[in-house]
């Protein structure tokens, strides 16, 4: 039987899981060049280094071109250092993975700038992240000059678009049934943020009996939010207490604007004097 | 990694048969051997290979590229092509030339080596460019009597052109007619002058004043909307920013690229290597070191300090000038450093044209704008 799961390892297990796919990591960019040598790079789905990385050189000139996910741990220091990478665009596609912390909007003002992709990593943002993530959506939505996707504000605003739900899990590449992150001691689980979290249930099982737990809480914000389909309580773990006010205001951004442009595409499709003033 | 580029500014000679007085290089009598011709490509093939680049472009400027006889040029392509052909790489040239020696003896090198294709430098009026010893009306007859002849000839003919306060008082129009209708050109660029080089009275003026220049480039781009973007007339940046606006396609001037020491070196005639053609010869300072004295180019591009600093340099701008808030980043990274280096002294500043770039940004963002709602209805 063939495993489909990609697993996040780092680069010290690259032969335990020969044969798998896989998201390589190293904080050495160096050291990944090395030990990839001689495997083979059509089951690494992307490689993940540090912004802060050492010795970037020999990634920078390395010959194949595997997409680069570019992590920030610090949005505020680490903001500089993404120049250092701006030539990797013309030989692979890099995607910046920031953290929402204070300060990750200018980080993605500055990666979208450099034609890198981005990812929001997620834990349950206060008021201050959110209204910091209301103006990143409308950067993506409304600023000619956008040309890479923000995830998960992409995947979200096309799901509404198309009126297909996304589950952002997935989108945020947190579910176990697709991807596994294996920790440097070799412990399987979800993702980086779950790293050290003891799971009471089998990972396989955990998203589903989450979400079973949450429609089952009485009174519980999930039960009647119009974006659960989508959400699927992505924002209520680790605290199910967290208030989703701020992220639904997000996905509502999304919905309307999603909706505007439908409107203004139907518009533009009709017949010549229909629907327009 | 292919499908990659390395750029070479090549200077093979730095001497001129003009005296421009905007000039920012400092010329002397040098010019570059076959020999050692042989030897800085061989380099600069050993670093593609180093760096899994496939193709090289080479910018041949001067001083004055036709100041060396055509058959120079001749021998030169023959020597490159047989160094790219062991390392299996690939070579195109380009030629910039300001044309005052152009004779039919360039036709076969420029029909064989450059594709029949030259850019040229002119400007309208033309106050400041200059044969040695003599004015700007003989530098004028010559040249466009040389662009009539190679035009007639079947070559591309490219311009540069740097307004002055003349051009700005002339206006757009008078400005595009001379090139477009009067010169038949249908490729010209408009370049920001900079007080780069060795101080004089003409670049004290500089840089222009950016209201009135960032007037006459909006009014320019107008001009060229109505009478030369549908008839296939290209004005630089304006046809770069469009396509940019309209299709995404980013393929910026150096100026705007989010760092140029990623995309290109220069070359003088004694293997001098800086980052552009301006650092090399007027400012030795920032020289990353000499390719025909050093090992190897990579090792000399990776231990040059002077590159290490023009490659913070971006990174240094967002923290400390008003980069990051604008919000045309995408377009540019704090613009050109020698531009900032003449005018403050100082790379770690921001271009001084900044304000104008801003204008001429938002101007064809709307003028793409306009296109796009007009082709929809």
């Amino acid at each position: 039987m063939s495993d489909s799961i990609v697993y996040n390892i780092p680069i010290t297990m690259i032969e335990a899981y020969r044969g798998r796919t896989l998201v390589v990591r190293s904080h050495d960019p160096s050291m990944i060049v090395q030990r990839l040598a001689g495997h083979d790079l059509e089951m690494v789905e992307y490689l993940q280094v540090p912004v802060t990385g050492g010795d970037i050189d020999s990634l920078l000139h390395w010959e194949h071109a595997v997409p680069v996910d570019l992590v920030i741990h610090n949005p505020e220091a680490d903001l500089p250092l993404l120049y250092r990478y701006s030539a990797m665009q013309a030989a692979r596609p890099v995607r910046v993975s920031v953290p929402v912390a204070p300060g990750f909007s200018k980080v993605v003002k500055l990666a979208l700038s450099l034609d890198f992709a981005v990812k929001l990593e997620f834990s349950q943002p206060g008021p201050a992240l959110t209204e910091e993530l209301l103006r990143v959506a409308d950067l993506y939505l409304h600023q000619s000059t956008v040309s890479q996707p923000v995830e998960f504000i992409h995947s979200m605003f096309l799901a509404f678009y198309k009126g297909d739900p996304v589950a952002l899990w997935i989108v945020q590449e947190e579910d176990p049934a697709r991807m596994r992150y294996i920790t440097a001691r070799g412990i399987e689980t979800i993702s980086r943020r779950f790293a050290g979290v003891e799971l009471n249930e089998a990972l396989p099982s955990f998203i589903e009996n989450y979400i079973e737990g949450l429609i089952k809480e009485e009174g519980g914000e999930c039960n009647d939010c119009e974006f659960f389909d989508s959400c699927l309580g992505y924002f209520k773990w680790p605290r199910k207490e967290y208030l989703c006010e701020g992220v639904k205001a997000l996905f509502q951004r999304l919905k309307e604007a999603a909706e505007e442009l439908k409107a203004d595409l139907s518009s533009f499709h009709s017949p010549k004097g229909e629907n327009r003033s | 990694m292919k499908g990659t580029a390395f750029s070479l500014i090549l200077l093979p000679t730095l001497s001129c048969d003009a005296d421009c007085d905007y000039c920012f290089e400092k010329k002397n009598e040098h010019r570059i051997t076959l020999d050692q011709l042989c030897v800085v490509v061989q380099k600069v093939m050993d670093h593609m290979e180093h760096n899994h680049i496939e193709t090289l472009s080479i910018y041949w400027q001067g001083g004055e590229v036709m100041t060396l006889p055509p058959d120079w040029f001749e021998k030169a392509n023959i020597a490159i092509r047989e160094i790219a052909e062991r390392g299996n790489r690939q070579v195109l040239h380009y030629l910039q030339s300001n044309m005052i020696a152009y004779t039919s003896k360039w036709n076969r090198v420029l029909a064989d080596m450059f594709g029949n294709s030259v850019g040229s430098s002119m400007d309208f009026p033309n106050l400041h460019r200059k044969l040695k010893g003599g004015g700007p009306k003989e530098y004028d007859r010559l040249w466009v009597r040389n662009i009539r002849e190679a035009t007639e000839a079947g070559i591309k003919v490219g311009v540069i052109a740097i307004p002055n306060e003349r051009t700005l008082e002339m206006g757009a129009e008078r400005f595009f007619s001379h090139f477009v209708d009067e010169l038949g050109i249908r490729d010209f660029q408009i370049n920001t002058p900079f007080p780069g080089g060795s101080v004089n009275d003409v670049k004290m003026g500089y840089p222009l004043n950016t209201e009135r220049l960032s007037g006459f480039l909006a009014d320019l781009a107008a001009v060229w909307m109505d009478r030369g973007f549908h008839h296939g007339v290209q004005v630089g940046p304006f046809s770069r920013l469009m396509d940019f606006f309209v299709h995404a396609k980013k393929d910026l001037m150096c100026i705007w690229r989010d760092n140029c020491v990623n995309d290109f070196v220069c070359i003088d005639p004694l293997g001098h290597v800086a980052q552009c053609d301006c650092w090399v010869t007027s400012y030795p300072e920032f020289r990353f070191g000499n390719v025909l004295d050093d090992g190897s180019l990579s090792g000399l591009l990776q231990n040059s300090r002077a590159r290490r600093q023009l490659q913070t340099r971006p990174s240094v701008l967002i923290q400390k000038e008003d980069c990051l808030e604008c919000k045309y980043l995408t377009l540019c990274h704090g613009g050109c450093p020698v531009r900032a280096y003449s005018v403050y002294g100082d790379v770690f500043r921001k271009d001084p044209y900044c304000e104008l770039y801003r204008r001429l940004f938002q101007n064809m963002e709307s003028m793409a704008a306009s296109l796009e709602t007009e082709s929809g209805r």
